[in-house]
């Protein structure tokens, strides 16, 4: 702010300062300042603006002045006149008559140079009628700039200077004072600003007229028109209507100025009209060219006028106003680019990208493929399958294939049915304008003879072949006679590969018809019969030779590579014919004087492999030799999308540019949509005019540009025009670029991913309607109570079925946070399916995770049958090895396993003396472990997984637990530091007075170990299992997966194990219950599986599900859904 | 900052909350296809993909109710944040219930990094929690409703004038509860948990 308002004094007081110096002296910079504003209010005559011309005398003693820099001064300078001002405005106005709505309500002026009437004279109408006067230019608060002249300088930097605000003439104040009203400004623009305007070619004027003529008619009036207007633009996507209206409103500007040239203008545009379009639209143009004439006098009337003709006009111009299609685009693309210097005007064609893209040639052919795709889907997709078998069998055999192209294509769907152009030389160019600039995109053979090649200006052409015919193109007719072409080729033969629309190989190996030359003669035959257009066809072996015959085969006609000439044919071919070699290629040949295949043959593989690299090396070794390994059928996913244009781009202001913007992400996103993929990785490409470049010669064209490309990544790929505008404007920023110089965009979206065709399909049509009713509701300011308006939408997208949203999903979630549970209990075949998504990692991870419980089941069995003798055998020698590896922690934890194993075999092996065994176990694991954590490497223990950690910390010898802990304060594991020894005497009577979950271990695992019931002891030891997690759910989980182990024997034991265990898992209920019911649920579902198994935990099941129940509807005020979901696992 | 975040963990834990619910809700009206998925975008959170909603008065709607819970979520004042689908007629067909615990005693630092492995969970467990729940009606509602301890004082309901009173009858069906996820941690405890409507009701 200050350093603007800096900025802009200096520049005023620069361009003021020579002429007028109000105060000569700097040294007493305050005193003169403050002095300057007293005598302001008595001196009418004194520019308040000049004001400023004395700081830049002072600006050299601004240091000594009691502020602190320039800018806090000029904040505190601007503050004191704004006031100052205010007192005024309030005064005058309680003098002024009535109590008028203010005529400059918002609008502050700056007056910049000399004017009539004086710029004091203007600040008094701004008092009085309610305007605010800015003595500093400031591009926040000034809203218009008066002045009568502005030096060359100025005008030619006009944005630096004006900020983009308008710079009007003084006239406007004293109009709008005069008619009691605020006038558009627009016609008091500064004189010199129009012509310059006018002298660039472009149409901003118009547009300036045009917003004009909008406000300044009656309210009904003016929105009609803009209602008609956006009408027609909607509805026929700007065609002549447009143009015209362009052309008019262009001229009758013109007219204010150089009311002459008006009738020529206009003469021009309806003589042009009268041409191409029929006969009875000359009436209304006669008309129009009258209005033009008169419109010198009163442009603002006559463009009204206009507008109201061009209804009629339109509806018949219609019929003809294909010829003027790009001219239209044209018009609508200058009218969005024009809009000059009132931000608040937003009227630009909607369709230009659109309307582009429908009369673009290439646009044609680059989405061709897609509508080929869509139409024969099912058919390749047949074809692709047969095709995989075929090849197999086939390979041995030769290959036959036709290459079918249809001759100038372009040029004789639209000849085909004038027949009086049959022999002429005719060429398909998007216009005909006298200017002859535009490109011949095809041409016929009669004119090819004259020289006529693609790509040529109009007029280089006609220099060539004066009688030369220019049609239009004609869309529907070529995509009627592609169809039309595949369809023949397809019912001909099952191996269709398309190239392009009129261009198409065929495998006819496996064709019924014996001889392919009759085949390729009937397809021919066929087509032109079908399409009224003559073919080619080239026969041979493979792909590349079938192309080459094609081209000797031309125009309408066949050639016939056998496989033994292939090499005669070869020889003296020049490079430049084989497919991918381009001119830069065909250059570097040339410097090797190649010129033939026959001379290409000459290298040896290696060497061209070496200059040319891996690819296109073989691509040339192969190709001079006929060689040519590709199948048909094989359709090319692409590897891109994008939309560019470099035509008709232009752009006054940042505001263009990026609606232009986003109209291009449109119509990207459409294209993706409708390719069905989505992309990772957008690259924005800008042509940029060279510095210096003149107007190109071909009318808006590009002319010499440098092209400057910025790229981005996003994670997730997407198709969304939204998230594309937003990467869009991201990178469009990082350009730093001045958009006057940008003559054209391209938006590239590359990294593709398919997206599911039927979801696709889906979301876009949803997706579509969502947004369009979405911005219906925005535009009329509904105000929406977003979820429930979006309910009606949201029904749509409830019929998508569950596979859909495994898609969404598709970004999977990391292993490790894949719930081990879930997991576990999934269906096999859900199991795979994940596990395929994980490319098989899925298994190794369960089966890692799962490593101990297996380990352990498989080991449980097999020790069973050693006995606990041969058990403590194994375990001296696993003592003995662990010892040698010490130092390594994980080998005792795989020894620490096998120890573990032992104890659990003892205690399951419920040998009268497990507490004997278990004691020698101790005393081995004595020798095996450190007396201390301390003897740990901390560091490698706090690396280990939790689970190992506290199973390690967990397998110290009890008695050595105390001082080791003590020992490891450091050690993340502060619990453990609470632990206490657990007394072993504690009886199983008691239970029930004592918290089975309390300490840890909690009571209850030593209760069980000590207990004569199996099963609680297996349960006891699982809790060592699962001791880091410490819940039940884990423990019962251990336990279920070796059930079959479990044989409860008397009823006194399974009373006590069920006695015991109901406490248990009470005791855990209420433990759990307000934390965490997602344990306590999984514990139920466990138990309610295993209650299958095992009567002990049926019972127990029985029991405590009324109290888990009760429990719950005390906390949540329900109960816990266990019925359904039982099954399910 | 970080000062600040030791002086008061509530404040952070209760950021990071209320940051999650907004994340999960969405998640959660995703998840039931109220809107079609296009009003949805991916985006990141805690480096999971999960969905956005694109559509400004959703957004807004799910960020106000979830933003204006902060200042209770800290106080913890909050016990439960319930997404209440509900037919037309208003009879609420599932919930998804949030219990909150917010430790008031608790007193040393938060990091969002150490809850980022539970919320990650539940985010994770959510995402294939569709077979948990049941099919909507295509005119079914929802609503973001909270349930506050009662013991709330005079001043406070004073702030709680902006919050609309639920209709009692979606109190008053006893519901089967299906557990989602539960993380309990310091100073915050969470758990997610399905409410249908008994059977014998429906």
């Amino acid at each position: 702010m200050s350093f603007s308002s800096r900025r802009s004094a200096k520049a005023i007081s620069k361009s003021l300062g020579s002429r007028i110096s109000y105060d000569s002296n700097p040294s007493d910079d305050s005193n003169s300042t403050n002095g300057s504003k007293k005598r302001k209010t008595t001196q009418k005559t004194l520019g308040v603006a000049w004001g400023s011309s004395s700081l830049s005398s002072s600006r050299s003693s601004f240091r000594n002045a009691p502020f602190s820099d320039f800018g806090s001064y000029m904040i505190e300078k601007n503050k004191k006149l704004h006031r100052q001002f205010d007192a005024e405005a309030s005064s005058s106005s309680h003098s002024g008559p009535g109590s008028l709505k203010p005529i400059f309500e918002g609008v502050s002026i700056f007056v910049d140079g000399f004017t009539i009437p004086t710029s004091q004279e203007l600040r008094g109408y701004m008092l009085k009628h309610g305007g605010r006067f800015e003595n500093y230019f400031s591009r926040h608060h000034v809203t218009h700039i008066v002045c009568s002249n502005l030096p060359n300088s100025k005008i030619k930097n006009l944005r630096s200077f004006s900020g983009g605000l308008p710079v009007v003439k003084p006239t406007w104040v004293l109009d709008c004072v005069a008619a009691k009203k605020l006038l558009s400004w627009v016609p008091y623009k500064l004189d010199q600003l129009i012509n310059e305007v006018h002298n660039q070619p472009k149409l901003s004027t118009f547009f300036a007229l045009k917003s004009l003529s909008t406000r300044e008619g009656s309210p009904s009036a003016s929105s009609s028109i803009q209602k008609a207007e956006s009408e027609d633009l909607e509805s026929r996507g700007g065609t002549l209507n447009d143009l015209i209206y362009f052309e008019v409103g262009e001229s009758s500007k013109c007219s204010r100025n150089y009311g002459e040239k008006i009738s020529d203008d206009l003469h021009k545009i309806t003589d042009a009209a009268i041409n191409e379009g029929p006969a009875h639209t000359e009436r209304e143009l006669s008309e129009l060219k009258t209005i033009g004439k008169a419109s010198s006098d009163n442009p603002i009337n006559s463009v009204a006028k206009c507008e109201l003709l061009l209804n009629p006009l339109q509806r018949t111009a219609s019929t003809s106003s294909k010829n003027w299609d790009k001219k239209s685009a044209e018009g609508s693309s200058s009218l969005q680019l024009g809009g000059p210097y009132h931000p608040h005007s937003t009227i630009a064609d909607p369709n230009f990208i659109e309307n582009y893209f429908k009369r673009s040639r290439l646009h044609f052919i680059g989405t061709w493929r897609n509508r080929y795709r869509q139409r024969y889907f099912g058919l390749s997709n047949g074809i692709k399958q047969t095709n995989f078998d075929a090849n197999a069998s086939v390979t041995s055999r030769m290959t036959t294939i036709i290459h079918v192209d249809m001759d100038c294509f372009f040029v004789s769907v639209v000849v085909r049915n004038h027949p009086e152009l049959q022999d002429k030389p005719v060429a398909v160019c998007h216009s005909d304008s006298p200017k002859g600039t535009a490109e011949i995109s095809s041409a016929n053979y009669p004119a090819r003879d004259y020289g006529v090649r693609a790509g040529m200006f109009v007029r280089d052409a006609k220099a060539l072949c004066p009688h030369l015919v220019i049609v239009p193109y004609n869309f529907e007719a070529y995509e009627e006679v592609a169809d039309q072409f595949y369809d023949i080729l397809h019912k001909h033969c099952k191996k269709v590969q398309a190239v392009s629309c009129d261009e198409a190989f065929l495998d006819v190996t496996d064709s019924e018809e014996e001889d392919p030359e009759i085949l390729a003669s009937v397809i021919r035959k066929d087509i032109f019969e079908a399409t009224g257009c003559t073919a080619s066809a080239g026969i041979a072996g493979n792909l590349l030779m079938a192309r080459l015959a094609t081209r000797s085969a031309k125009p309408d006609g066949q050639c016939y590579i056998p496989p033994e000439k292939v090499d005669e044919y070869l020889l003296q071919l020049p490079i430049k014919a084989l497919p991918g070699i381009g001119c830069v290629l065909e250059e570097k040949l040339k410097r090797q004087s190649v010129l033939t295949c026959g001379q290409l043959r000459m290298f040896s593989k290696e060497s061209l492999l070496k200059v040319f690299g891996v690819k296109t090396g073989e691509m040339l070794w192969n190709y001079c030799r006929g060689v040519d390994n590709r199948l048909v059928g094989i359709i090319q996913e692409s590897k891109s999308i994008g939309a560019e244009v470099n035509w008709g781009v232009r752009f006054n202001d940042l505001k263009d540019s990026h609606h232009f913007l986003l109209s291009l992400c449109k119509e990207v996103s459409l294209r993706l949509q409708g390719c069905g993929v989505q992309g990772r990785r957008f690259t924005l490409k800008i042509k940029k005019k060279i510095k210096d470049a003149k107007e190109p010669v071909k009318y808006m064209g590009c002319g010499d540009c440098e092209n400057l490309s910025h790229t981005t990544m996003v994670p997730v790929a997407t198709d969304d025009v939204d998230v594309l505008q937003r990467i869009t404007m991201q990178l469009f920023g990082s350009f730093h670029i001045d958009v006057k110089d940008i003559r054209g965009f391209g938006l590239q979206v590359t990294k593709l991913e398919n997206v599911d065709y039927s979801k696709q399909g889906n979301e876009r049509n949803i997706l579509t309607s969502w947004l369009a009713s979405a911005s219906v509701n925005s535009k009329k300011q509904h105000n929406i109570h977003g979820p429930a308006e979006l309910m009606a939408d949201g029904g749509k997208s409830c019929s998508i079925s569950g596979e859909i949203f495994l898609d969404e999903v598709s970004e999977l979630p990391s292993l490790h946070d894949l719930d081990i549970s879930v997991l576990e209990n999934l269906p096999p075949e859900l199991f795979s399916e994940v596990n395929a998504m994980y490319a098989g990692k899925l298994i190794d991870f369960v089966s890692a995770k799962k490593a101990n419980t297996v380990d352990f089941n498989g080991s449980v069995c097999s020790t069973l049958q050693e006995g606990v003798e041969g058990g403590i055998l194994k375990e001296e020698e696993d003592g003995a090895s662990c010892r040698s590896h010490f130092t390594n922690v994980n080998e005792k934890d795989e020894d620490r396993c096998h120890n573990d194993e032992e104890i659990q075999e003892a205690s399951a092996s419920r040998v009268g003396s497990a507490a004997v065994v278990s004691s020698v176990l101790g005393m081995e694991e004595c020798d095996l472990m450190p007396s201390s954590l301390s003897q740990v490497d901390i560091s490698v223990l706090q690396n280990l997984p939790e689970e190992l950690r506290a199973d390690i910390v967990g397998l110290l010898p009890a008695h050595r637990r105390p001082n080791c802990l003590l020992d490891s304060t450091n050690f993340s594991l502060k619990k453990e530091g609470e632990r206490t020894i657990m007394g072993h005497s504690a009886e199983l009577g008691h239970a029930s007075k004592v918290n089975l979950w309390d300490g840890n271990p909690p009571h209850w695992v030593d209760e069980f170990r000590l207990s004569h019931c199996l099963l609680l002891n297996i349960l006891a030891e699982m809790y060592v299992r699962s001791v880091s997690t410490g819940q039940l759910s884990s423990i019962l989980q251990c336990f279920i997966s070796q059930c079959q182990l479990v044989v409860v024997a008397s009823d006194a034991e399974m009373d006590e194990a069920t006695n015991s265990l109901c406490e248990l898992v009470k005791q855990y209920i209420t433990l759990k219950i307000e934390t965490d019911i997602e344990e306590i649920y999984l514990c139920f579902c466990l138990l309610k599986r295993f209650a299958v198994k095992s009567e002990v935990l049926s019972r127990v099941y029985d029991i405590v599900v009324p109290y888990l129940q009760a429990s719950v509807g005390e906390s949540y005020g329900g109960s816990l859904n266990l019925s359904p979901l039982i099954g399910k696992l | 900052m970080e000062r600040k975040n030791n002086q008061y963990p509530q404040g952070e834990a209760a950021r990071i909350l209320v940051n999650f619910l907004e994340v999960s809700i969405t998640s959660i009206v995703f998840l039931k296809g109220v809107y079609p998925s296009g009003a949805f975008e991916r985006g990141r959170y805690m480096n999971l993909v999960v969905h956005k909603a694109i559509h400004p008065d959703l957004r807004q709607y799910i960020h106000s109710a979830v933003n204006g819970l902060f200042p209770f979520v800290e106080k913890g004042l909050v016990e439960r944040v319930a997404v209440i689908f509900s037919n037309s007629d208003n009879l609420p067909l599932e919930k998804f219930i949030f219990k909150l615990q917010v430790n008031q005693s608790y007193a040393s630092e938060v990091e969002e990094t150490q809850f980022e492995y539970y919320l990650r969970s539940f985010l994770v467990k959510l995402s294939v929690s569709r077979t948990l729940t049941k099919v909507l009606p295509s005119d079914c509602r929802w609503e973001i409703t909270a349930y506050f301890h009662a013991s709330s004082d005079a001043n406070m309901s004073n702030n709680l004038g902006s919050w609309i009173p639920s209709r009692t009858e979606q109190w008053q069906r006893p519901a089967l509860i299906t557990p989602i996820k539960s993380m309990r941690s310091e100073p915050l405890g969470l758990q997610l948990y399905l409410e249908h409507p008994s059977e014998s009701d429906t």
